[in-house]
């Protein structure tokens, strides 16, 4: 069997359904989807506004470790038929989706759910992708915790 | 015969590592662009540097830079690395923050 696999960095809009249609096989009977968007107004740690956020990657090694992301998830839950992992970077503004995690599977009670949480943890991870963050404020770069690992 | 032949390329080659350099390719994304002031710069390195010795040249050319070398990610063709880990010949590098997509 040819499980789909589909990992993208886009600057146009992440299209759920062409997305889904591609990793659906006729032995589907289960999707988790995960998308984060552009969170206008955050009230959790330092609240604060956002007005657009600015991302920007490292394109051709953060396709790469997309990949392998796709690859541990494939190790971990054999059950995941296909997956699809794409962020999208340019200026984004409030309530627009930034990124999108699919996979899919024959049932629900598979793995599937935990396969897309892992598959959003680990791009916050290990994917070189940056964002900016523009608020009324002034501007600052969101830098993350994660320090990878030899192999990683 | 044979055996002068090849000490005598080893040794060739010995010398050739110690005086050639190395064309590199640096690549910087986020803040560490931002203080750099540009996206990517060439660079000749002696052969054999480390990523170790090539963060403490980074941060000796480029003070802005320095104290962002404390906690920089480092990676040779698109893969993480180390200090330890020896420049190959006409590497990609790149330097950047932890990342922060999503």
């Amino acid at each position: 069997m040819n499980f789909p696999t589909i990992y993208s960095i886009t600057e146009t809009e992440i299209d759920l359904n062409d997305l889904l249609a591609k990793i659906t096989l006729s032995s589907t009977g289960a999707a988790a989807i995960f998308t984060g968007m552009v969170r206008g107004v955050t009230s959790r740690d330092t609240p604060h506004e956002t007005i657009y956020l600015e991302y920007e990657s490292y394109i051709p090694m953060a396709e790469a470790k997309m990949k392998q992301v796709a690859d541990e998830i494939r190790q971990k839950w054999s059950s995941i038929e296909g997956i699809a992992i794409v962020q999208r970077i340019g200026r984004l503004y409030p309530k627009t989706p930034t990124v999108l995690i699919a996979c899919t599977a024959a049932h629900r009670d598979t793995g599937v759910f935990e396969a897309a949480r892992y598959g959003i943890d680990r791009l916050k991870e290990i994917v070189p992708i940056w964002k900016k963050e523009v608020g009324p404020k002034g501007e600052e770069w969101v830098e993350g915790d994660y320090f990878p690992k030899a192999n990683e | 015969m044979t055996t002068f032949l090849l000490n005598h390329d080893e040794a060739r080659l010995r010398i050739y590592k110690k005086t050639s350099m190395n064309k590199i390719k640096i690549l910087f994304f986020a803040t560490i662009k931002d203080k750099a002031g540009t996206k990517s710069i060439d660079l000749d390195i002696p052969n054999e540097m480390t990523i170790k010795q090539l963060k403490e040249k980074l941060a000796a050319e480029y003070p802005n830079l320095k104290e962002s070398m404390k906690a920089v990610l480092m990676t040779i063709n698109r893969e993480y690395a180390f200090d330890e880990a020896v420049i190959p010949l006409n590497a990609e590098i790149a330097l950047f923050p932890p990342v922060s997509g999503g």
